[in-house]
């Protein structure tokens, strides 16, 4: 079997890699960067400058851990990106090794679909190159969405590609849009010294997370004086002499020397070929599957961003997978009911399943447990006592249904509770098994224990 | 001690009436169980707020918790001093360490919250039992 797979991103090669270990022939044809956004400039990359911001952080609170500096210090905006460049290219090598080792051929260049047996690839060098195939998975994701009354210009008004580029730390930055990436990015250009300002339309920050939570971050904002203004809208920018104005909807302006439009991504699913052929998309351009990652079309499969819906690079692996099992014959389903996400702000939010508000909408009775990192010990010795963890269960069954943290490691610690959402676990049966001492991991135990009322660290309600 | 100048709240609250305006802050007794105060959220100014929900949002070192105001009507002032320093909280409770001034429409509420004798009383025999 021939499978040939469009973009090279977390869920372009996860495919190339299972659709190899079950024995297809594998061509994978990637136009920029092998690990497509996520590893070039997404994901990746902002996990190294967040690494620098709270490297900062911490180096500059030093004597509240009975440390000593004798001198300054301060991010040098170079050396912070040779560093985040490093990275990146360590793990692309590291994806491109593992292609060799599993066979994989891959072909630089852009891909146009002809028919679903054949592709033909522009290579770099400008020669065309046909492949022909049995299966087609389409993974050519997405792209920061241009508005046009704000749109890029690489030099002030930025896309969170162009923000990862900057040579120098601006004075001041206007972010359009609270969600993850403009929260990620707040939390950088504050640490490093920039005026902070972001503008959202809707009432909370991070407003695809549980409201408790959006609202816990927003006060962690307002203590790192970074200014957040909801409910409100950009109306326009206007450039002059290499400062930005922003035109607000309440009548406002704002000035800043740079502005970062994070308001969603826009799906690649144009100039691949798909419409002659018949491929259905939505109103967004996000190309139609089944839980199978089946398209319309016979033997064309469509995985990660293009598909719309959450846009994560794990959903895009795990998508990746299921299409790679489909194509080569066996069946695989996905489920989009238990995905985890993450967000990597101070402290980091991560949760899993159902939010609060889904409970109401969809009339299910719940029982919430909280618990406070402030109560465990280990949060003190670690200096990081902010947090929350909030616990959905079935009122009836006790059942887990969602898990909502913000605090410090809370990227690490919702996967016991995606794992107890996956499997039907019980809060009970979180509560009893025991939780090694001192650890975060704790107040996962006391939040399923608090949902009963029986939480150990915990004044008496 | 706590002041007998003042109104006191079953949420461990204090009032403090003068014309139709009212200071509030948290009782001693509030401050000590509470703990070493990191943060206080400053409300909203020019909003409404009911006698018995919440003001606004405290973080000690032990727990985050709601600040219960004593009366209804619109903040109008939030002592800003905390913002960079709300360990005055627990240094000077009733004194520095108020929290919040609230506009009163009359001060029938006021007049039905506790004096210091039957908040003592109150946490004698209620609170510290509990």
């Amino acid at each position: 079997m021939r499978v040939a797979i469009l973009g090279a991103g977390p869920g372009g090669y996860v495919a190339a890699i299972r659709a190899s270990q079950l024995g297809a022939e594998v061509t994978v044809i990637e136009e920029n960067e092998v690990g497509g956004t996520c590893l070039n400039k997404g994901c990746i990359p902002t996990k190294t400058l967040i690494a620098s911001a709270e490297l900062l952080h911490r180096a500059r609170n030093a004597k509240d851990f009975g440390l000593e500096f004798n001198g300054t210090i301060a991010p040098n905006i170079q050396k912070i990106l040779e560093r985040k460049d490093r990275v990146v290219s360590t793990q692309v090598k590291g994806i491109r090794s593992l292609f060799k080792s599993w066979g994989i051929r891959c072909l630089d260049g852009k891909g146009f679909i002809i028919s679903p047996k054949r592709i033909r690839v522009t290579l770099k060098d400008g020669s065309i190159k046909e492949v022909e195939t049995d299966r087609i998975i389409i993974a050519t994701g997405s792209r920061p969405a241009n508005i046009p009354t704000f749109p890029f210009d690489g030099v002030n008004i930025l896309s969170s590609d162009d923000a990862l580029m900057l040579d120098k730390i601006p004075a001041s930055i206007l972010i359009i849009g609270a969600g993850v990436i403009g929260c990620e990015f707040a939390f950088i250009f504050k640490e490093f010294g920039s005026d902070v300002t972001m503008v959202e339309m809707l009432p909370h920050a991070v407003s695809t997370e549980d409201e408790e939570i959006s609202m816990l971050l927003e006060r962690e904002l307002k203590k790192k004086k970074i200014k957040l203004l909801t409910n409100i809208r950009v109306e326009g920018v206007d450039l002059k002499d290499g400062i930005v104005s922003a035109r607000l909807s309440d009548g406002k302006i704002i000035e800043a020397e740079k502005v970062l439009v994070s308001i969603g991504r826009a799906i690649n699913s144009d100039n691949i070929g798909i419409e002659d052929l018949g491929v259905k998309k939505g109103s967004k351009g996000e190309i139609l599957v089944d839980r199978s990652m089946r398209t319309n079309i016979e033997g064309i499969y469509a995985i990660g961003d293009v598909v719309g819906g959450l846009m994560l690079a794990h959903l895009a692996s795990r998508e990746g997978i299921v299409a790679a099992e489909n194509a080569m014959g066996s069946r695989s389903e996905i489920n989009y009911d238990v995905v985890p996400s993450t967000i990597f702000t101070s402290p980091e939010i991560a949760s899993v399943g159902l939010r609060e508000r889904d409970a109401i909408d969809r009339d299910i009775k719940i029982k919430i447990g909280r618990f406070q990192f402030r109560a465990l010990g280990k949060a003190h010795a670690m200096g990081e006592i902010v947090g929350l963890i909030k616990l959905i269960a079935d009122k009836e069954t006790g059942r887990l249904l969602g898990a909502h943290i913000i605090g410090p490691h809370a990227s690490d610690l919702i996967h016991e509770t995606a794992l107890a959402v996956e499997n039907g676990l019980t809060a009970k049966e979180i509560a009893r098994t025991i939780h090694a001492h001192p650890t975060l991991s704790e107040g996962i135990m006391e939040a399923a224990e608090d949902l009963h009322g029986y939480a150990i660290h915990a004044p008496k309600k | 001690m706590n002041p007998e100048d003042i109104r006191y709240h079953k949420e461990h609250t204090w009032a403090k009436l003068s014309g139709n305006r009212v200071t509030v802050g948290i009782t001693d007794y509030a401050q000590e169980s509470l703990g070493d105060i990191v943060y206080i959220d400053a409300p909203e100014l020019e909003m409404d707020v009911e006698a018995g929900t919440e003001l606004t949002q405290i973080e000690s070192t032990k727990a985050t918790s709601p600040v219960i105001s004593p009366v209804s009507g619109t903040i109008i002032e939030f002592n800003e001093e905390l913002t960079e320093s709300p360990e005055i909280i627990n240094e000077d409770p009733y004194g520095k360490g108020w929290i919040a001034v609230i506009e009163v429409e009359d001060d029938s509420e006021y007049n039905d919250l506790m004096d210091v004798t039957e908040y003592e009383r109150y946490l004698e025999e209620e609170v510290k039992l509990k």
